[in-house]
């Protein structure tokens, strides 16, 4: 076992939630990056035995979806839009200065693990192109310097939350839209969605 | 869903059944339309798109893959189009853009879909001139099987195999897109007893099995079809033989019975035939040294020692490796032999070696089961030794029932890898340590309820010898008296079957140890059997042996049971004779020859007509036609005849059922209790499996299995101990198996070490210090 008992429980619950048992791999697997900061091959043993498949199941849906990382990331995570939309709104001089600062090529994590780096597909906010996101929360309308600003901002500030709403109000441009719920939480890590940042106080 | 409809593929009309599949229907009327991903025994995925046609929809034509596509009335297809030729060739060529040209060292050229079909389909030029994706070439993915990444073109017919057929999904899909890959999980090797067919279905050289690895090129191959002997299934298979050496055995898709899958066992266990250590010349035993002698002087010897002993007691010990006519001419022998010759009925000279064998449920009121049955009765009642372990493909025929809707009921307590496909288990509850029911079955609403007035087929045989036959008789009768009950006898060994049609009156190895008589004269013939080694009765018949008076041994290794011998005559074995083999539903398959047989070995039958020759007595039979013939006289039912002229027509290769009387002659052991369960795993010590370089290695983990209880009791906490017994004490690994009651431990006997154990004796388990967990094959 290499899961903490809080950790288990809170898989045990979820998979209760699911008719079944294995269709609660997702969320799980959410969990078992919340631990390491990606999935590893040891949470990925653990879940196969929570769930009753294989350890290469598991393995095959964890690979495919590029949040479930594959490696460790570092405490914040920049994925730069190289999309279409991005693209023409000069998103590559965006991914060039951030790529500079940082020192990282595409999907790196740097020695002290505070960023990693990736350019991604479509992050649906091309009404603000560019746009970037720092442990999924999304900032819109960049510069090539604002960029490098936010970038600063984090390495010297190291916030423990971010906040979306507040790093467009520092660092970006025109917004698309509002299109979404209102959501102040921010996110803490680069583990997207799921509870994470309420397990995180639990555990 | 059989309604008939009529559709048009270019411009012909076909019929096909509503509901099929547009590849499948033309392929029943004769249009091939090439494809990857598609195989018929599994489900379609329209991965590859390779099989893309053109339809025509209320919007025009439409480009749609014929694998996921279902035939309607009134279709019109266009295979051959302009459209689709270039859908095809525009497949091929992205298939190809990481395909590496390396056709020239892999195994499959020659018989590869994708070289084929790109000959036949494809674009003829590439414009690719960019790098391929590059992996690591081969790595193991278990001990028989490599895997080439680079090779692989993501049809997912490996992988739905061991999802959905063999059930043991060790093989998937990694990352996504052009990064996509086949691969394990790191340290979870492909350990199924059926990866070979992955092998085999693979549609390039990206999966290829360690034994063939750059043996041969498919068109120096010699081929033929046969049945294999491994299990009392008689899988279809296909022999493949380049210079008189047997390279590759294939599965053949015969739909009664194997449907085209194998078993691991019996894919790769034939590198024996060809192993150093196998019998080639006649041996003598001399001061207990083997000398080479030749047929006459062979005789010769056994004919004075009948002689010299005046009238002795001769005993037959046969195996199940033998084909009908072997069989047939063995009766005729052993009756010749017996001094007991037109006495009584039940003074046979014949004794089977298997430890379960019981007399079974044969007979008029006990209607035989077909395996068809399976997927058309209602509930599948298993109560019997290991079937995965011991007719693996029809634990798949199981399976695959069970996935069409089909109920399982699984008596306790050898069968736990069928509890996860079964709607009702029974184990310790209702049935005890000494495979008794405790209670009335009738009591169980559970069972009642899922078998009154449903059509049953019954798997039904002994679990372990000690187990008393009136409890399956409970069993039976129960299931009798309230529905519709069909029976497969469950007696696993190879050609059993055969056995029992063919010679006249069967007993048992404990009846061998019984009617022994040490104050007779003795002469014993072993026939392809090795009891000495993996039986219950292994070390009494080991003493009987040495003291018998004579030893003739005919086999085709020196083995536990040979080395007693005082003579043994070298045989010819699978591959290497023509005959008919009888599988566990009474079909009749045919076994062909396509190899010489080594060195100076001869048929079964040969040695005992020249010996009856000898002994002026009257067997003669010049050829194995002949011996067909004189058996197909003996059957009743004359209309199907499985006679060598029928079972060579292309309508009779499924084989054919027909019965002969059964008398099986044996009786329950004594009553006693049980603590160490003995089962037979698939890989064992077999002399034909520790001589198949291949696979030899996969039986040599020892290990025992019990429920955590049982194991709380020893105070053990690592994952390896002794057990231990008398004298004896063997390191094991423990598997934890909680669907095995308290206070057993299950062991299997052919494994090297557990002979001598002792199962109603006591046993002790103690901690093991200092050692790590063995390694596991
Ligand atoms: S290894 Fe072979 S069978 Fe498996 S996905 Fe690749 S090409 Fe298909
Ligand atoms: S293209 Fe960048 S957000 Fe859509
Ligand atoms: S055969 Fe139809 S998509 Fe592969």
């Amino acid at each position: 076992m290499t899961w903490e008992n809080a950790r288990i429980d809170k898989a045990k619950e979820i998979i209760e939630m699911y008719p079944q048992k294995r269709s609660a791999l997702g969320p799980l697997l959410y969990l078992a990056q919340d631990k390491d900061g990606y999935i590893s091959d040891d949470s990925i043993v653990e879940i196969s035995r929570l769930i009753g498949i294989t350890e290469v199941q598991v393995q095959s849906v964890a690979s495919f979806y590029s949040m479930y990382k594959q490696e460790p990331t570092g405490k914040y995570l920049l994925s730069v839009c190289k999309s279409i939309s991005c693209e023409i709104s000069n998103s590559s001089n965006v991914i060039q200065k951030v790529k500079e600062f940082t020192n990282l090529s595409n999907n790196e994590t740097d020695d002290e693990g505070l960023f990693t780096y990736e350019s991604v597909e479509c992050i649906g906010a091309c009404g603000g192109a560019p746009a970037i996101q720092v442990n999924y929360e999304t900032v819109e309308g960049l510069t090539p310097e604002k960029a490098v600003d936010l970038c600063k901002w984090l390495k010297e500030e190291q916030p423990k939350v971010v906040v979306a709403d507040e790093l467009q109000l520092k660092f970006g441009g025109t917004k698309s839209f509002d299109w979404a719920i209102e959501d102040n939480t921010g996110s803490s890590s680069p583990v997207p969605g799921f509870q994470t940042y309420e397990m995180q106080e639990e555990i | 869903m059989t309604e008939k409809i009529t559709f048009t593929v270019d411009g012909k009309t076909l019929e096909g059944k509503q509901g099929q599949l547009l590849i499948e229907a033309c392929e029943d009327s004769g249009i091939h339309i090439p494809r990857f991903c598609w195989h018929k025994r599994l489900d379609p995925v329209g991965m590859c798109r390779m099989c893309l046609v053109e339809i025509e929809t209320p919007r025009g034509k439409a480009l749609v893959p014929s694998c996921t596509t279902q035939v309607t009335d009134e279709l019109i297809v266009e295979t051959e189009s302009n459209t689709v030729k270039k859908a095809q060739e525009g497949v091929l060529e992205f298939l190809l853009i990481n395909h590496p040209l390396d056709c020239p060292i892999c195994d499959k050229a020659g018989e590869c879909p994708l070289q084929d079909q790109t000959m036949a389909y494809g674009p003829g030029e590439s414009r690719f001139i960019e790098e391929k994706r590059h992996f690591e070439k081969p790595i193991p993915i278990s001990d028989i099987v490599l895997l080439d990444r680079e090779r692989c073109i993501l049809c997912a017919r490996c992988t739905r195999f061991s999802d959905e057929i063999s059930g043991d999904p060790l093989i998937e899909f990694i990352q996504r897109g052009n990064k996509t890959q086949v691969n394990t999980f790191p340290d979870e090797p492909f350990k199924s007893y059926f990866s070979g067919n992955t092998v085999q279905i693979c549609p390039v050289g990206a999966l290829t099995a360690t034994s063939y690895r750059f043996k041969a090129r498919p068109w120096d191959l010699k081929k033929v079809s046969s049945t294999c002997n491994c299990c009392s299934l008689g899988c279809s298979v296909e022999l493949n033989v380049s210079q008189n050496k047997m390279l590759r055995i294939l599965g053949e898709d015969n739909e009664f019975t194997n449907q085209g899958w194998l078993s691991d066992k019996g894919r790769y266990n034939f590198e024996y035939l060809h192993s150093d250590n196998r019998l080639t010349n006649i041996k003598l035993k001399d001061n207990n040294s083997f000398v080479d002698a030749n047929i006459s002087e062979a005789t010769e010897k056994l004919k004075n020692k009948i002689e010299e002993l005046h009238n002795p007691d001769i005993k037959f010990l046969i195996g199940a490796n033998s084909t009908n006519e072997e069989y047939f001419v063995i009766n005729k022998f052993a009756n010749l032999m017996n001094r007991n010759e037109f006495l009584s009925k039940d003074k046979s000279n014949v004794y089977f070696a298997d430890d379960n064998m019981f007399s079974g449920y044969f007979g008029e009121n006990h209607q035989n089961a077909s395996f068809e049955d399976l997927d058309s009765s209602d509930v599948i009642v298993v109560w019997s030794e290991d079937i995965k372990d011991n007719i693996p493909v029809l634990f798949l025929r199981i399976k695959k029932a069970v996935k069409n809707g089909v109920k399982l009921v699984v008596l306790g307590h050898t069968n736990s890898s069928l509890e996860s496909l079964a709607d009702l288990y029974l184990g310790q509850d209702v049935i005890s340590n000494n495979f008794e029911l405790k209670t009335n079955l009738g009591n169980i609403k559970e069972f009642q309820n899922i078998i009154e007035n449903k059509k049953v087929t019954i798997i039904v045989g002994k679990s372990t010898p000690l187990q008393q036959k009136k409890y399956l008789d409970n069993l039976v009768d129960h299931i009798q008296k309230y529905s519709q009950a069909k029976f497969l006898n469950c007696f696993t060994k190879a050609n059993t079957f055969g056995a029992l049609q063919h010679i006249d009156q069967i007993k048992g190895l404990n009846e061998f140890c019984n009617e022994y008589e040490e104050s007779n004269k003795n002469i014993v013939f072993t026939i392809g059997a090795n009891p000495v080694n993996a039986s219950f009765f292994g070390s009494k018949i080991e003493n009987i042996l040495k003291k018998a008076d004579f030893v003739v041994s005919l086999d085709i290794f020196i083995n536990a049971t040979t080395e007693l011998a005082d003579l043994i005559l070298p045989t010819t074995s699978f591959g290497e004779k023509e005959g008919t083999v009888t599988n566990m539903e009474m079909r009749v398959l045919k076994q062909n020859k396509i190899l010489p047989g080594p060195g100076s070995a001869l048929s079964e039958w040969e040695y005992l007509t020249m010996i009856s020759k000898s002994l002026d007595k009257e067997i003669k039979y010049e050829n194995v036609d002949e011996i067909n013939k004189a058996l197909c006289d003996e059957y009743e039912n004359n209309e199907e005849l499985p006679s060598f002229e029928n079972l060579n027509k292309p309508s009779n290769l499924f084989g054919m059922k027909n019965r002969k009387n059964i008398d099986i002659n044996i009786k329950d052991l004594e009553k006693n209790d049980l603590s160490i369960l003995m089962v037979k795993r698939l890989y064992g010590d077999s002399s034909t499996q520790i001589n198949s370089p291949s696979i030899s290695m996969l039986g040599s983990e020892r290990f025992i299995e019990l429920n955590s209880k049982t194991l709380e009791k020893f105070g053990i906490s690592s994952k390896t101990a002794n057990l231990i017994q008398d004298q004896h004490s063997i390191f094991v690994n423990i598997k934890i198996n909680n669907l095995l009651p308290d206070n057993i431990v299950l062991a299997p006997i052919n494994r090297r070490g557990f002979k001598n154990l002792d199962p109603t004796k006591d046993f002790d388990i103690r901690e093991a210090t200092n050692m790590k967990e063995l390694s596991v094959n």
